[in-house]
């Protein structure tokens, strides 16, 4: 959502309106965090009335969709796409096979066994 | 060329002296060129700051006139005696010589385990150089070694469609290998110990990780010992332990108390049945 983005450029890598947005996500989800926590701390614990809790429960709900980190999904860095990414490079398949076929990933080989 | 040092210069004219030398079965062609070679090192010497450096290029002019001339070449083989002297009657310095021999161990004397480090890689040949750099520092940190020992490779495959759409079962598969090498310090001072841990850190070889285990003894009474040490650590621990705590922001629930959080009025007012808040 646009109040959440910054207005200067903050990441650098491939730029992509799906890639701002999830970095927008992210940085949200970052913020909010501890609100988030202790919200579902209060909605857990048995111990306080039930009237709190519920209350607590609905200000989950209506906390941001940006709030939640189930909205992130990480993306490749070098192409911007948001399937088969691999953690460990953070890149998605066919960027991964260019740059090991192009010696740019320390270590990885193409391999037969 | 103002800037060429006498010994360079020195250098550069052995060299042609050896050529010179060398080239004496040739024929006279190959001869003249030689000669052009052994001249060269002599235009610099026009510069007025270059005066000290003919004292040193004396021997250079010998083998041109030698060339003429047979009765001079006395001092070319005393030059040429010289180098091959070098080469086959000296040792070189124990140090350097230590090099082209196994390392240098220590031996242990109680066996106790103080450091493990490990070492790893993707190419065997960094792994092992900086491994047996590792332990030739530790033989002159007077510190026992042992290792290194070769721990399991870690594999690392992926395998990749070639294309998305019509070729999508042709596959291609990279893989990863970490080599690693474990080198085990034992009984070692832990001040030694952490001077080398510092020293392969300055050191450090490109590509190649390192992670150190340490291992501290303590005499038997280690409770007394630490709550000696308490006040010491607390004070070190203040700054980070000030960073936890209640959000400072705007957007934070947590400075107010919990009901003011959580809905304010409407919870006071409203007093249904289980609205008994028993200790927030």
């Amino acid at each position: 959502m646009s109040q959440f983005r910054s207005k200067k450029l903050d990441i650098g890598g491939f730029i992509n309106a799906r890639v701002i947005r999830d970095h927008t996500k992210r940085k949200v989800f970052e913020q909010y965090e501890p609100d988030r926590q202790a919200l579902r701390y209060i909605i857990r614990n048995t111990s306080l009335p039930q009237r709190v809790r519920a209350q607590a429960q609905l200000q989950l709900s209506t906390m941001h969709a940006y709030t939640r980190p189930t909205q992130i999904k990480n993306r490749c860095v070098a192409g911007g796409i948001a399937r088969s990414v691999f953690r460990n490079f953070r890149l998605a398949r066919y960027q991964f096979r260019m740059q090991a076929l192009a010696g740019e990933l320390p270590g990885v080989r193409k391999a037969s066994w | 060329m103002s800037f060429i040092s006498p010994y360079s210069c020195l250098l550069r004219a052995t060299r042609s002296l050896q050529l010179a030398t060398a080239s004496r079965t040739l024929s006279s062609s190959s001869r003249f060129r030689i000669v052009a070679d052994a001249k060269f090192p002599v235009v610099p010497s026009s510069n007025d700051k270059l005066q000290p450096l003919t004292q040193s290029q004396r021997p250079v002019e010998s083998p041109v006139k030698a060339d003429g001339n047979s009765s001079v070449e006395t001092p070319v083989k005393e030059w040429a005696n010289r180098l091959t002297d070098i080469n086959f009657n000296t040792r070189l310095p124990r140090s350097v010589q230590a090099l082209y021999l196994r390392p240098l161990r220590r031996k242990a004397e109680y066996g106790l385990p103080v450091c493990d480090l490990q070492l790893r890689s993707y190419s065997v040949r960094n792994l092992e150089f900086f491994a047996d750099f590792a332990i030739r520092a530790a033989y002159y940190l007077k510190l026992p070694v042992s290792g290194p020992v070769p721990l399991p490779k870690i594999t690392e495959r992926w395998t990749f469609i070639r294309s998305n759409f019509v070729h999508k079962k042709s596959k291609e598969n990279f893989e990863r290998i970490t080599t690693r090498r474990l080198i085990q310090i034992k009984d070692g001072n832990p001040q030694a110990v952490q001077a080398w841990l510092a020293f392969l850190r300055k050191h450090a070889f490109y590509g190649i990780g390192m992670k150190a285990n340490v291992w501290e003894y303590e005499s038997l009474d280690v409770g007394k010992n630490m709550d000696d040490t308490l006040p010491a650590v607390e004070k070190n621990l203040e700054p980070h332990l000030s960073r936890f705590g209640r959000q400072q922001t705007e957007t934070s629930p947590t400075q107010k108390p919990l009901s003011d959080f959580l809905g304010n009025e409407r919870l006071s007012l409203k007093k249904g049945p289980l609205v008994k808040v028993r200790s927030v």
